[in-house]
């Protein structure tokens, strides 16, 4: 086995740390991801990861432990996003981009201030690239509420939402208000976003958000199958991320250890390539692809 | 190795510089640099370390400013300002780590090209390669010592009516720096072999010289330095450094802190490690270049007998 768990692995205590908290953060991305694929909300997700940025920054500038600000960030970045209209699918973009340009701009602030006039080093590197070495064991408790948090929510919103996600008229027909829903999914999205930006960073976030969800709707085709599909490829990507990155303190002499975010990232693209080429080939060997389906019952719906 | 770890703050350097040299040839269209009322050499130091050498050898007859003196600031993250580019314009004598440590220095200097700066880089002094990992060099006694004889040469060519005064001076300098070597010596003898642990490379060359055994790998140290996350598995070493006590003394870097600095820090003074603080600039007031070193010796003394930590000179 020391081909994949090198020595020490499991005694060493940032190792711990960091798979508890990736695999908690894994399977909220995971479930929000899938909301958010097929809602067609990827920028918007982009987006706040952008916001989550300046708040994270924000907060170092502060002295506030960074979780503090990717999510807060991401909120604030939901809310703006929602009163300049990012409800509307026509002008939908715009919001997003006017507000990714204005968090952007933020962040550069705050980042540019906390390595200027502070001692911190690594700063842009921990914000942008995520650290998850470096989370402290103490911070688990409040990504394990929050994970909670959302994952609730999501239980109790989830039908409307994903009425609302698959078809506005018969939602809206429904009685489903969806302002609300979109709004307070926005907020989901935040602080999802503000959680994977503690691991993999917060421009890479999205990566996480995207991922597996994308994956997993290209090989299952019921929606609960598509959640728990998403959830596992998203804590494999995490862990394996993780593991990989332990791991390559021994592949080289000089032990010149590489980031977690690149192999969660190289994971995640791996299972993506793999999940396309899946679904190309049973394409081709059912040339009527599952177009009826899409009338039908495409997501297990009824 | 320097090349790679500097690329992306010189990229960044190479943005602001273009902006400021646009700065610096309107202000040098206005009018050269004339020498000021009173005919003393303009001087600026880099750091503030190199500023208080000069004004040590030029005394009356130099103004001296420093570029970098904040104490509670990350060298290494430097960004230039109008002004910085401003008194660069206008000194006479220049000078400047080298290393890439003051990449920023080379840059302005060639954005107000003039054959009447004078440009000391400690680096050349020395005659290290480019390739040298460790940048601090000012830790290193020897590397002042002749820097200060460079810069008295140097300022006798400048100003050559004061050219006694500055020999004078140096060689106050130069019986304080011996001084120093006595301490440095003394120390050696009493502690040399003695294990320590570092978070930084800042004070690598003055351990050295005082014989202290630094277990840290220089992996640890650089990463930190660059702002990049140490590996799991040299967090786990640094921390079993403090806890099976390894070592007698934790150096911390007071000027390079990131979470994992701060938790390897609070650990060793949890588990009976006293911890000493070394700084990347000079720490201001009270303190000259050889009190500044004498302090932190004393303060390795200190941590070494009474197991007394020194967290702020």
């Amino acid at each position: 086995m020391n081909w994949l768990f090198e020595p020490g692995l499991f005694a060493n205590q940032s190792v711990r740390t960091a798979l508890l908290v990736g695999a908690v953060v894994a399977v909220v991305s995971g479930v929000v991801g899938i909301f958010t694929v097929l809602r067609g909300q990827s920028f918007a997700g982009h987006a706040l990861t952008d916001v989550a940025m300046a708040g994270g920054a924000g907060a170092f500038l502060a002295g506030v432990a960074p979780l503090v600000g990717f999510v807060g960030g991401g909120v604030v970045g939901a809310g703006a996003m929602d009163v300049i209209g990012v409800q509307r699918v026509k002008g939908r973009d715009i919001a997003t981009g006017v507000v990714l340009g204005a968090a952007t701009g933020l962040a550069a602030l705050f980042l540019y201030l906390s390595a200027t006039q502070s001692a911190a080093t690594g700063t842009t590197q921990l914000i942008l690239f995520g650290s998850i070495f470096t989370v402290q064991s103490s911070t688990l408790p409040a990504v394990v509420a929050l994970s909670a948090v959302v994952l609730a929510t999501l239980a109790i919103i989830g039908r409307p939402l994903l009425l609302s996600s698959l078809n506005l008229e018969l939602a809206s027909a429904r009685g489903v208000r969806l302002r609300a829903i979109g709004f307070v999914f926005m907020v989901i999205l935040a602080v999802s976003v503000g959680l994977s930006a503690i691991i993999i960073g917060s421009i890479l976030s999205t990566a996480l958000l995207i991922g597996p969800p994308a994956s997993a709707l290209k090989l299952v085709t019921r929606f609960g199958a598509g959640v728990v599909l998403a959830v596992v490829l998203g804590v494999l990507a995490t862990l394996l991320g993780i593991v990989l990155a332990y791991d390559s303190y021994y592949w080289t002499s000089s032990h010149r250890a590489l980031p977690v975010s690149f192999f969660v990232v190289v994971v995640v693209v791996v299972e993506f390539t793999l999940a396309s080429l899946v679904q190309r080939r049973r394409r081709s060997k059912a040339p009527v692809p599952a177009r009826a389906a899409v009338h039908g019952d495409p997501i297990g719906w009824h | 190795m320097i090349e790679r770890r500097r690329s992306p703050r010189r990229w960044r350097c190479a943005v602001l510089v273009s902006a400021v040299a646009v700065t610096a040839l309107t202000l040098s269209a206005c009018g050269t640099a004339s020498p000021n009322a009173a005919g003393r050499v303009q001087a600026v130091g880099a750091e503030n370390q190199y500023a208080n050498v000069i004004s040590q050898i030029g005394g009356k007859y130099v103004q001296v400013s420093a570029i970098m003196s904040n104490p509670s600031t990350d060298p290494h993250s430097f960004e230039v300002s109008t002004s910085v580019a401003r008194s660069i314009a206008s000194a006479q004598l220049v000078v400047q780590n080298g290393l890439g440590y003051d990449e920023f220095m080379n840059q302005l200097e060639s954005a107000s090209p003039t054959t009447s700066r004078d440009v000391i880089d400690v680096q050349s002094v020395v005659g290290l390669a480019n390739d040298t990992k460790n940048p601090h060099l000012w830790y290193d006694p020897s590397a002042m010592d002749k820097t200060a004889v460079k810069i008295e040469k140097d300022l006798s060519k400048i100003a050559p009516s004061h050219e006694r005064y500055f020999a004078t001076r140096l060689n106050a300098f130069r019986i304080s720096m011996l001084h120093l070597a006595n301490v440095v010596a003394d120390f050696r003898h009493q502690f040399a072999g003695a294990k320590v642990a570092t978070t930084e490379p800042v004070a690598d060359y003055l351990l050295r010289d005082l014989g202290l055994d630094n277990v840290t790998p220089f992996r640890f140290q650089a990463d930190v330095m660059n702002g990049v996350d140490p590996s799991p598995e040299d967090i786990a070493l640094q921390q079993s450094f403090s806890t099976s006590h390894v070592v007698k003394v934790f150096c911390y870097n007071a000027q390079v802190s990131s979470t994992v600095t701060e938790s390897l820090r609070s650990l060793a003074e949890k588990s009976g490690v006293p911890v000493v603080a070394f700084y990347e600039t000079m720490p201001t007031p009270g303190y000259d270049y050889q009190s500044w070193m004498r302090a932190e010796i004393a303060a390795l003394t200190k941590a070494l007998t009474t197991n007394t930590s020194t967290k702020e000179l």
